[in-house]
């Protein structure tokens, strides 16, 4: 298995006993490589009045500080001396110290970007509450100057998409359980990976130390040529988002390879589970599109830095809009894939029933997929040329289409079923219902002429919400519940669990139906103080709003408490058939007690034979 | 098939019922438009609503049909009685339904809808439009009436603000630019032009120059509608919300008395 490059691995005779946790001599390496970079530059590069710390400085800081956190977890033990010919000394610890430092088990590395994820929504949200209140007011009230407040809506909104919506599902739930859905024994790249994951933390701690350079007021789109004359809190926008869009490339790079050559014997292409092909078609788009946005990035700040002008007057303007939204569509069907691949993976097994039309709800993946690219423009008919929106207005109408495949199938399937009605079920009707209003009201904005006017208002942010809220983050909490027993070997408590779905049910719709009504009055983005006639729907907005991020704390609550504390899980707690079951619950190092053979699909509850076999004392292969 | 049939009439009563209900309301479902472009963009508005109504509710109701029942008495883990796994009538349907549906939204309204757009803006271009020149800079919108050598149209507080006659065709150029401060490339950034009771915006972007149609249909001002005002909706800096000034849409005479007395406030150099 690990013998093909590496001299003598884990085993070697002295291994390096790490005093320090990994994360702390990360910090402590990343101090030391930012204050070498900053010092350096401003050395090289002065400017006037010396300060210590100039935009290129903490470019040039930050790269060091990344290459000394990177290396501090463990990246110079486990990834440097073997390139180098060392054998690495690195040893991964057995208990839960292990979560703090790099890690090659995809399962621990699942955890980390789950934890990671997590907190990124706590802090994230937290965000959203205090824009919430600031905005119950007209005027500004809360924050103490405006750009205070847009530096606070564009991390809200960057944390969100990048170290959240990309993240939870794909990094954090793909990480652990592809593999495991494959009846793979562990990822192709699974060191890269393990170093991918420390990306994320840093990504967003970049993030949010950026308002610390000044407070930049581009939103999460980072529009130029606004950009160009923001304070320095730019150039770690770019920066931070350049780390966490890294980390999820390297998860898609090594989950899609892992999916193409890893997948056991008999795991046929026609047998893949439903959210292994949403991890596949995502991982694509990911290795599509991220490198593009960061190439986008990487020029805007060499713009900023230098300064060129390659998208101000002198350059052009649209070309960084098309560029930002040539990723940017994309990104929320990143964002969407594997939360609608993951409906049609659960109500078969909550319903007991085979699931209708698979092979259309795959072409639907797919093609959402390829569409994808095919769209960004309806982003810009406020800012594009009139002849160029009917082709982005039809291809923008023509999504809904693989897209509603998955509807198809989910209703399909649960037409005359005997549907049991648990935490994850009710949360992924939830999650139908809010998906299907982001996708109707995504109709009008493909429409250019309701698009003028509906367009860069609250009606935007409240299409936007339902379907990354509404349609991923509800579908995550119930993967989160579904999956629960196998992540921890507990159950989670049933009414609990049911009332805190019908909670954010209550507190998601009541916040974002009414953001419709407040863009239709007249409500633009992007605002931190509004003409006082919008107030009281604001208000009203905001208090919901609260309601919401309580519940979402009052589920993080349940989850560790479930995970910690919870009643023992029987093994197959849904009766599934996809081949995590398989495996005891947490799943053991080599996940499975063999090598596994699938002999059926996943998806029949029409006979009780099982889907796949474990075939004990195999010879090693693969 | 007794299910179904139940589901179909529920679902043909809760249609009728709700396409009843938005036919009373839907002349607000914008609110307040009062331009003939924003006309084009409500009527759109409109007809996606009731054509999306049955959709939504065909789903929604669906849900609410499931919990009740085809739910199971107990958690017990009994397959279903039912296994289908393909039923062609209906996904005939379903893909049949969403291919027409979305080329009918792309022909009408979208297609039509923009050639009605173009074709109101080469009517109204040949019909001596009132012509405004929109400068937006961080933060300010400058209306300049080249046609009555206005040059900054302002208020007796020499705060800037925008009149228009009813029912005459406007055709707004739009530039992004410091005027007083031309010398500095990096002053500028993307705007939006967005007079929420006209029902359109346009961005307003450095280097380029934009234009914008169309025809006022009713005396209005911010107190007649708060949606009646002009208002950047493109994040243009901290100065961002504060980007908006006063609209009034006023009779032709009472339009040539205000263009006077900004003559002469600019003659005493107000």
């Amino acid at each position: 298995m690990r013998d093909m490059t590496q001299a003598e691995p884990r085993n070697d005779p002295q291994p390096k006993i790490l005093h320090m946790a990994p994360i702390w001599r990360g910090f402590i390496w990343a101090a030391a490589g930012f204050i070498i970079g900053d010092l350096l530059t401003v050395a090289v590069d002065p400017f006037r009045g010396n300060p210590l710390v100039t935009e290129p400085s903490a470019v040039v800081g930050w790269v060091g500080a990344l290459v000394g956190w990177l290396l501090g977890i463990g990246g110079y033990e486990e990834v440097v001396l073997p390139l180098f010919g060392f054998p690495s000394t690195w040893v991964e610890p057995k208990n839960w110290r292990r979560y703090f430092g790099l890690s090659t088990s995809h399962k621990v590395i699942g955890i980390q970007y789950l934890f990671s994820s997590s907190s990124i929504f706590l802090v994230a949200g937290l965000d959203a509450m205090a824009i919430r209140y600031e905005l119950m007011q007209p005027s500004l009230h809360f924050f103490t100057y405006s750009g205070q407040y847009l530096a606070a809506v564009g991390v809200h909104g960057s944390l969100m998409m990048f170290g959240v919506g990309t993240v939870a599902m794909i990094s954090g739930l793909g990480n652990y359980f592809v593999p495991l859905m494959i009846g793979a024994k562990r990822t192709v790249f699974s060191r890269l990976s393990g170093l991918g994951h420390w990306l994320l933390p840093f990504g967003a701690l970049t993030l949010i130390a950026s308002p610390l350079l000044g407070y930049w007021d581009t939103g999460w789109r980072g529009y130029e040529p606004l950009a160009m004359q923001d304070p320095g809190g730019m150039v770690y926008y770019y920066l931070g988002i350049f780390a966490m869009t890294l980390s999820t490339i390297l998860t898609s790079l090594n989950l899609a390879a892992t999916i193409i050559f890893y997948r056991t014997r008999g795991m046929t292409w026609a047998r893949i589970p439903l959210f292994v092909w949403g991890i596949l078609t995502v991982s694509l788009l990911n290795l599509i599109w991220q490198p593009e946005i960061e190439m986008t990035f990487v020029m805007a700040l060499l713009s900023k830095l230098v300064p060129w002008n390659f998208f101000d007057a002198l350059g052009s303007v649209e070309t960084y809009l098309s560029m930002f939204w040539l990723f940017g569509h994309p990104e929320v069907y990143i964002i969407v894939l594997p939360a609608i691949a993951m409906w049609n993976e659960m109500i078969p097994v909550m319903a007991q029933k085979n699931l209708f039309a698979r092979d259309w709800a795959i072409i639907g993946l797919i093609f959402v997929m390829m569409l994808s690219g095919l769209v960004w423009a309806h982003h810009m008919f406020t800012n594009m040329r009139n002849s160029e929106m009917f082709p982005f207005a039809f291809f923008t109408e023509m999504i809904s289409i693989p897209t509603g495949f998955s509807f198809m199938a989910a209703i399909g399937t649960l037409w005359k079923a005997r549907l049991r009605l648990t935490t994850p079920s009710l949360l992924i009707l939830m999650s139908l219902f809010n998906f299907l209003i982001g996708g109707l009201t995504g109709v009008y904005l493909a429409d250019p002429p309701v698009n003028l006017q509906v367009h860069d208002t609250f009606f935007v942010i409240a299409h936007f919400h339902y379907t990354i809220i509404g349609g991923m983050i509800f579908t995550w909490i119930a993967s989160m519940y579904y999956w629960l027993p196998k992540l921890s070997g507990r159950m989670y408590n049933e009414t609990w669990g049911m009332i805190l779905a019908v909670w954010i049910f209550i507190g998601f719709n009541g916040t974002f139906s009414q953001m419709f009504l407040v863009g239709l009055e007249g409500m633009n983005r992007w605002v931190p103080a509004y003409p006082p006639y919008l107030k009281a729907l604001n208000y009203d907005v905001s208090l919901f709003a609260f309601f919401l991020g309580a519940g979402f704390v009052g589920h993080a609550i349940h989850i560790i408490w479930a995970w910690r504390k919870g009643p023992s899980a029987p093994e197959n707690p849904w009766h599934a058939k996809t081949l995590e079951w398989l495996a005891s619950s947490p799943p053991s190092e080599e996940n499975f007690p063999g090598e596994v053979e699938v002999v059926r699909g996943f998806y029949r509850y029409d006979h009780d034979k099982p889907s796949a076999y474990i075939v004990k004392d195999q010879p090693e292969s693969n | 098939m007794a299910e179904a049939l139940v589901f179909a009439v529920i679902w043909l009563i809760a249609v009728i019922v709700a396409e009843i209900g938005f036919h009373r309301i839907q002349a607000h479902s914008m609110y307040y438009t009062i331009s003939n472009q924003g006309h084009i963009a409500l009527n759109a508005f409109n007809f996606l609503s009731s054509w999306l109504l049955p959709i939504f509710i065909f789903v929604v109701l669906l849900l609410i049909f499931v919990l009740i029942r085809f739910r199971a008495p107990d958690n017990s883990p009994k397959p279903s009685s039912v296994q289908t796994m393909r039923n062609k009538w209906y996904i005939l349907l379903w893909v049949g339904t969403s291919f027409v549906l979305n080329i009918v939204f792309w022909l009408h309204p979208t297609a039509v809808d923009l050639e009605t757009m173009f074709a109101n803006w080469n009517h109204e271009q040949k019909q001596h439009p009132l012509i405004v020149n929109v400068t937006a800079r961080q933060w300010e919108w400058i209306f300049s009436y080249p046609q009555y050598g206005i040059q900054q149209a302002v208020n007796a507080r020499g705060q800037d603000e925008l009149e228009l006659p009813v029912g005459r065709p406007v055709k707004f150029f739009l530039r992004s630019e410091d005027p007083f401060h031309r010398y500095d490339v990096y002053a500028d950034v993307i705007h939006s032009f967005w007079i929420p009771a006209f029902g359109i915006k346009e961005d307003v972007i450095p280097g380029e120059t934009r234009t914008e149609f169309l025809i006022p249909q009713r005396v209005a001002s911010y107190k007649t509608s708060p949606l009646v005002r002009v208002q950047c909706a493109e994040v243009c800096g901290p100065g961002h919300p504060y980007m908006e000034a006063p609209l009034y849409i006023v009779k032709a005479k009472q339009f040539h008395t205000w263009i006077a007395h900004q003559k002469s406030l600019q003659a005493h150099g107000a």
